[in-house]
């Protein structure tokens, strides 16, 4: 597999504020690559490098093969982007803005006709082509908006949030999309987000916070290194039920909204154990496979350093973070 | 030159769309020509000399001189404002997606002043429906003279509109920018009063103000000065000079070139700095 994207110590410093602290990473070709990440992750910081809107601070990074500062217009007509918010014009019709899109990338004249059918078709708009922007739901203007994203045959389309502020419904018609894309036009499909159910549909997922990747790997292996699988328990006494499980199981314990969480291996078989010889009192009891959500968790939560911390450390930094 | 095409297009497109703005766009000169012009005509005729007057100046007519000064107020507040779009575009968003593809920030800058200015040209052109109820005779021949000389003042304000557009965020603002610009311009421009008798001091505005240069070339091209009588003229403040040196039409036109070349270089600069 040929690398589209090499991002290469890649920096962006806005007075002395450093949003993006030199990420390296490759993504390949027909690759549905991931950033996932919390607001002001630096996600959004990157994929406007990326795609020449600011310039980087520091570091090098190439697309389809161009330099994205030395060599911008070239990166411009090789990637199609799709913004946060709308950057349709809502007074024109569908057909006058994908229209307008091909004269501004210069899709020969004799194609766009072709080429305006086939994107439609693509986001199941046709029928829509010639009603004003103004008239269409959130849902719609998002597709027309990664419709007109394709129009130029982009080797890479970025996707920053593609679904933020669309109802469920909406959102999986957008993926759906998104899927069928990769398939027909086999592009690579690069894109942000901070829902986690989303990230699983990548090929691989980039995770981010306070400017740094801290994890890159197809979802499937980012959950297998959490480890196991994940016990969430409420009880009569959490305080004390934490300690007995870190004494007694040698377990990292997390504290979020009245529950404990912690993961063992095969956990069903623990699980019949613990509950018997448990003193504290339990209230509920849940068992799963580790989602993304825990790979974040894990991740972001400092206990990626705590193999090398010692237990008392562990403590405080959960009770730092139960303050929070 | 199919980007510069493209961003031109999109700009009158959406003005031919735009009927409230179309119409709307007649309320203004109507006001200043039908309501001010009418009711100060009266007055003004008799401070040039009224029935008294001797000879020439009873030819004075207040409203007949401002029809020039008004087409120039039409195409300047058109042009100006048309740069708002840009503006606007970057609130809702479109800036984005026309600064991030592949076209010369050059080319985009050239194409919305172009667009600027061809609506500024049509809004002008359409003040011609008031010609039969003012009494001067357009003909065909200073139609075709009045398109060019709309079309460059257009070229040059649009641009000045863009230059400031690019260096404000919000369209309130500039709003607020274009208003204290339009009426100090406007009104020492001779558009709406005859200039003359002024302090050194407003000579002297009205001197640096491009637009004075642009109102009477369509005073010349519409009043026709030459066929009117000296005293006549006078009065109408159509012998504009500068360091006693009567202005002609063409280098009023040189001026108004260089203003338009100047600007539209600072804006394509200033433009091209701009982030998305």
């Amino acid at each position: 597999m040929n690398n589209i994207v090499e991002v290469k110590g890649l920096k962006k410093n806005y007075k002395g504020f450093l949003a993006v602290t030199g990420v390296d990473f490759e993504v390949g070709e027909g690759e549905i690559f991931g950033f996932l990440g919390p607001n002001g992750a630096g996600k959004s910081t990157t994929i406007n490098m990326l795609s020449t809107i600011i310039k980087p601070s520091e570091g090098k990074a190439s697309i389809n093969g161009f330099d994205i500062v030395a060599d911008k217009n070239k990166v411009r007509s090789s990637i199609g982007l799709i913004f946060q918010e709308s950057t349709l014009d809502e007074k024109l019709t569908a057909n006058e803005n994908l229209m307008l899109h091909c004269k501004f990338y210069g899709v020969p004249k004799e194609k766009r006709e072709e080429r305006i059918n086939e994107v439609l078709e693509i986001v199941d708009l046709k029928d829509k082509r010639g009603n004003i922007v103004d008239t269409f739901s959130g849902g719609m203007k998002r597709r027309l908006e990664i419709a007109r994203g394709l129009l130029h045959y982009p080797r890479v389309l970025f996707l920053d949030e593609p679904t933020v502020g669309l109802d469920p419904q909406t959102r999986n018609h957008i993926w759906e999309y998104i899927l069928r894309l990769k398939e027909k036009a086999g592009i690579t499909i690069f894109l942000t987000t901070h829902y986690m159910d989303e990230a699983e549909i990548c090929d691989r997922v980039a995770v981010m916070d306070h400017g740094k990747l801290i994890a890159l790997d197809t979802p499937d292996q980012l959950k297998t290194n959490v480890g196991g699988d994940i016990i969430e328990i409420e009880t009569e006494n959490n305080q004390e039920a934490k300690a007995v499980l870190i004494e007694k199981y040698e377990v990292e314990v997390k504290e979020a909204g009245g529950s404990l969480t912690f993961q063992v291996d095969k956990g069903s078989e623990f699980l019949v154990q613990f509950v018997k010889n448990f003193d504290i009192p339990i209230k509920t009891v849940n068992l799963r496979r580790p989602t993304l959500n825990d790979v974040f968790l894990a991740l972001t939560g400092r206990e990626i350093r705590e193999e090398t911390a010692s237990s008392k450390e562990k403590v405080k930094t959960g009770m730092r973070r139960g303050r929070r | 030159m199919e980007a510069i095409y493209a961003i031109w297009q999109r700009d009158v497109l959406k003005f031919f769309r735009d009927r409230a703005r179309l119409i709307g766009s007649f309320a203004m000169p109507f006001m200043f020509l039908i309501l001010f012009g009418s009711g100060m005509s009266g007055a003004i005729g008799s401070m040039v000399g009224g029935e008294a007057a001797a000879g020439p100046l009873r030819d004075f007519d207040f409203v007949e001189f401002m029809f020039p000064g008004i087409i120039g107020m039409t195409v300047f507040n058109t042009a100006i404002f048309s740069a708002l779009s840009v503006v606007q575009d970057r609130e809702f968003g479109y800036l984005r997606e026309i600064l991030v593809s592949p076209m010369s920030r050059t080319s985009i800058a050239i194409g919305k002043v172009l667009g600027g200015s061809t609506v500024a040209l049509f809004q002008g052109l359409m003040m011609l429906v008031f010609v039969p109820f003012i009494g001067v005779s357009i003909t065909i021949p200073i139609i075709l003279q009045l398109i060019p000389v709309m079309f460059l003042v257009a070229f040059a304000i649009s641009s000045i509109g863009l230059l400031i557009a690019t260096s404000l965020k919000t369209s309130q603002g500039f709003q607020m920018v274009i208003q204290v610009l339009i009426f100090p311009m406007l009104f020492l421009s001779g558009a709406l009063f005859p200039l003359n008798g002024m302090p050194a001091w407003m000579d002297f505005l009205v001197k640096i103000n491009p637009l004075t240069y642009s109102v009477d070339m369509f005073k010349k091209i519409i009043l026709q000065p030459e066929g009117l009588a000296p005293a006549l003229r006078e009065a109408m403040g159509l012998n504009l000079s500068v360091f006693g040196h009567v202005i002609s039409f063409s280098e009023e036109m040189m001026v108004v070139l260089i203003l338009s070349i100047l600007f539209v270089v600072l804006a394509t600069v200033r433009f091209n700095r701009s982030e998305a």
